[in-house]
């Protein structure tokens, strides 16, 4: 089982800063017309990209929600580091825009279930103008896998047996069984190709600010202070000749307070942002000055079950309370309309390869409304009335303790005594951690997404027996099943097929609760588009088309 | 006399130093959660590399272990690698000093020259000038400055445009606009207090006997307010300016987190928040070291405006 996900509750922590306070006068105003709160079809009225960029610009200032802590792929983990390293690197295969994976720097064969050939693009280079070679390509690998550098997707490459240089071009992968997952790993930070011998010369300072990077994509890195924000500067040399970078050079800039942010926004102190979880979207979304869009989005809004035993362990109190969540009133009081109504655990943006099977399925699956007459049915055949369960949250983190307190509202509402123990912000990230801060707490709230766009990238981590999410110790022989032969299956409709049966079992059985689906945001300042506006940004380039409006 | 003064404060300030990384090091140690977990965003990591970077930051040690180890780092003026950024701790602090610096000093200047004026004002010009300094003081003293910045960015850069909403500026000039803003809100309920104090201890000195009696013998307003009345009313507006300025340095993190500067402040919470243990000790003992100093200049602003004050001498 390998660690497919990330956790953004760290990140959630930082937003957290009310952004409500005074500048939002639009604050807590519930869904406007134009965006698709509510709506359930996969991808209706949300746009994958925007239109691409027509005039040179000089400088662009892009926000994340706290400065870059590192370049160096190994250890992105956060969206500061993956929005900087996919500007300016590029991985091995590649995610689309619409999350389907296609060649990158190298185009890949599977001559055999347990091989997989990777050969080089013609005239790949890095930015001083040297071809990318295989050894780059298997020191990058190398880099990754071996637990010696400390990296964080070491385990991503379990079923590897070994990867080797086959060829002037050509770089071979053995697997030890059949790993159709990998193909999405090697799209996404995992795959990501720097070069040798700078590596070697910078060691430990490889993508610190003092040592700098060596990649291949159409910005290039300049400078990075500390603080004041990592530049990168359009690489006139870009081995792509289709890509012409039109900014010619891009800031990214940690901005932690929202309220800042938003202000930073109005006055065009800041350019674009994929800033997410903003309560008072919609101030910006009338402004004049600002663009917002929205795209599809990867990650999944759920409360983690980590109750063992007690009324959360029962499947039935699990539905009773899902079927009791004002799901709504997240959606407009949290996100402020920029997230869809769940019927999987998966977001439907993840849906990244057998499309048509994937959105068949998840169309006939029912949105998760709520229905308090069936909840309270379904909790009286539970016989759980009066009986106590214990929410981990914090009350510092603003869209956390909302959310909990709309379980709390549900809980009660069937029954239920609610306790909730709340911890600093800094400490909400122990609930995941360590089982020791887990212990006695039967839920928390989290936002989660896999590394590359597949509803399984998630739900392998938590339903699977040993999956380092399954807190709960959830085990059902089918939903096993057919994740491990997904896992090995090769043909993409095939095993949309299984994993789509996968997550309709997950939605019966809730290992975990989803929440809501959030959309990917966008915003940018009015005179600039051409960015990527789904949640692919935090794998592959999105600055290609940025540019002038004509 | 000025020399014992300086050893003794050297002394006083190196044993703040040193507890003050005892104490720091000590909580930051003993509160929950783990700098490489924080690292690594709650990811659960291969134990192999756990283990790595462990080793790399030397937390698999007990605690007076890593204490020690930090300390004789410290004296031999390496403050060790910040965890999150892989950089020297003195080049993080570097890179942000001049910031937090120049809006501490540009905070000061305002409290000083507004602060003081406007309470030397007030004091002189019974009426309308006074109760228009009392009204807009007792307001100004009730806003923290974490509200002020709001309002500001509202006002002055989101309706008005006049300056910018965020981050630094590139050069001199530019940097004074965009710490402009931050400065005000910085600046703005301390400046209060000194005023109230100053219009307080102007109002009181000018009742002096020897004040009636220099108007009565006919000495021009201009020389009575500079030598009989503002210089006796300087010790009180010294003491309060120097306490308020120093304190000015921690609430100065407030400000930085609300208009993103990049600065000393901001950084210490964050490195707090990940548990990054060098940048936490190092920013502290800069900030510490800031504060005795600003201390020590007051005392010695004292000696300079009151001669019957001998330096370090004890409290009667």
């Amino acid at each position: 089982m390998s660690p497919r996900r990330r956790t953004s509750a760290a990140a959630a922590a930082s937003i957290a800063a009310c952004a409500c306070a005074l500048l939002a006068t639009a604050c807590g105003r519930s869904v406007n017309a134009s965006t698709t709160s509510g709506e359930v079809s996969p991808t209706h009225g949300l746009v994958t990209t925007t239109a691409a960029g027509t005039k040179p610009v000089s400088s662009v200032t892009w926000a994340v929600y706290r400065p870059v802590n590192s370049l160096d792929p190994i250890f992105a983990f956060d969206y500061p580091e993956n929005t900087a390293i996919s500007l300016m690197c590029e991985s091995l295969l590649l995610q689309s825009p619409g999350g389907e994976i296609g060649p990158g720097l190298a185009t890949v064969a599977t001559p055999t279930p347990t091989t997989m050939v990777f050969t080089l693009k013609p005239g790949v280079t890095f930015w001083d103008g040297d071809p990318v070679t295989p050894a780059d390509v298997v020191y990058s690998l190398d880099r990754q896998m071996d637990p010696s550098y400390g990296g964080f997707y070491g385990q991503v490459f379990n079923r590897v047996k070994s990867i080797a240089a086959t060829g002037s071009d050509q770089v071979t992968i053995t697997l030890k069984q059949p790993d159709y997952w990998l193909e999405g790993e090697l799209s996404s930070m995992p795959g990501i190709i720097i070069q040798k011998s700078y590596a070697l010369r910078e060691g430990k300072n490889y993508g610190t600010p003092s040592g700098g990077i060596m990649c291949t994509g159409p910005y290039e890195f300049k400078s990075w202070t500390a603080g004041a924000g990592v530049t990168a500067v359009a690489n006139p040399h870009y081995w792509n000749s289709s890509v012409r970078p039109l900014a010619k050079q891009i800031v990214i800039k940690g901005v932690p307070s929202a309220a800042s942010f938003t202000s930073g926004m109005l006055t065009g102190a800041i350019q674009g942002s994929y800033y997410f979880g903003l309560s008072n979207l919609s101030q910006l979304e009338h402004s004049s000055a600002v663009r917002v869009y929205q795209g599809p989005g990867q990650s999944t809004d759920a409360l983690v079950v980590s109750a063992t035993s007690g009324p959360l362990a029962n499947v039935k109190v699990r539905q009773a309370i899902s079927l009791a969540l004002d799901r709504q009133a997240i959606i407009s009081q949290v996100y402020d309309g920029a997230a869809l109504m769940p019927r999987w655990l998966a977001n439907p943006g993840t849906f990244g390869y057998g499309q048509s099977v994937f959105t068949a399925a998840y169309d006939k699956s029912p949105v998760l409304n709520q229905n308090l007459a069936a909840a309270r049915k379904l909790a009286r055949e539970a016989g759980v009335a009066g009986q106590t369960i214990t929410l981990g949250t914090s009350s510092e983190l603003a869209s956390i303790s909302a959310e909990t307190g709309a379980y709390q509202q549900a809980a009660e509402a069937i029954g239920l005594k609610v306790v909730l123990k709340s911890v600093s912000a800094a400490d909400y990230i122990n609930f995941f951690t360590s089982a020791q801060a887990r212990k006695g707490i039967d839920g928390f709230i989290t936002v989660n997404y896999g590394d590359y766009a597949d509803p399984a990238a998630l739900l392998d981590t938590l339903a699977m027996p040993g999956g380092d999410q399954n807190y709960d110790n959830f085990s059902n022989p089918q939903m096993t099943a057919l994740l491990d032969q997904a896992e090995g299956t090769a043909n993409p409709d095939q095993r949309a097929a299984l994993v789509a049966k996968a997550e309709e079992l997950a939605a019966r059985l809730l290992p975990w609760i989803p929440n809501v689906q959030p959309t990917n945001v966008l915003m940018l300042s009015k005179g600039l588009t051409g960015a990527v506006a789904s949640f692919s940004y935090m794998f592959a380039p999105w600055a290609d088309h940025l540019g002038g409006t004509g | 006399m000025r020399w014992r003064f300086l050893a003794r404060r050297l002394a006083m300030l190196m044993g703040s130093l040193l507890v003050a990384s005892f104490v720091i090091f000590g909580a930051l140690y003993l509160a929950p959660g783990n700098p490489i977990s924080a690292l690594s965003g709650g990811r659960a990591l291969p134990p192999a590399s756990m283990h790595v970077l462990e080793q790399r930051y030397h937390l698999n040690q007990p605690f007076l272990t890593q204490y020690w180890y930090w300390l004789e780092n410290a004296l031999h003026g390496n403050l060790g690698i910040s965890i999150t950024l892989q950089q020297n701790v003195s080049s993080v602090i570097a890179a942000r000093m001049w910031t937090t610096g120049g809006l501490v000093l540009y905070a000061a200047l305002i409290i000083v020259v507004v602060g003081i004026g406007s309470g030397v004002v007030a004091a002189l010009r019974p009426g309308l000038v006074d109760t228009s300094v009392l009204v807009s003081t007792a307001v100004t003293a009730a806003l923290p400055s974490f509200v002020a910045a709001i309002i500001l960015i509202l006002v002055f850069s989101v309706k008005l445009g006049w300056f910018p909403a965020l981050g630094n500026g590139t050069s001199f000039w530019s940097n004074v606009q965009h710490l402009t803003l931050p400065a005000v809100a910085l600046a703005i309920s301390s400046l209060a207090i000194v005023s109230r104090v100053t219009r307080a201890a102007v109002r009181e000195e000018a009742d002096r006997e020897h004040v009636q009696t220099a108007i009565s013998r006919g000495i021009p307003a201009r020389q009575l307010i500079r030598r009989h009345i503002l210089r006796n009313a300087a010790i009180p507006i010294a003491t309060v300016s120097g306490i308020t300025i120093a304190s000015l340095i921690a609430v100065a993190a407030v400000v930085e987190t609300a208009f993103s500067l990049n600065g000393l402040g901001a950084y210490l919470v964050q490195a707090a928040e990940s548990k990054d243990l060098a940048v936490v000790q190092g920013i502290s003992l800069v900030l510490v070291t800031a504060f005795v100093v600003i201390n020590a200049v007051v005392d010695l602003l004292y000696a300079a405006l009151d001669p019957r004050v001998t330096l370090g001498s004890r409290a009667q």
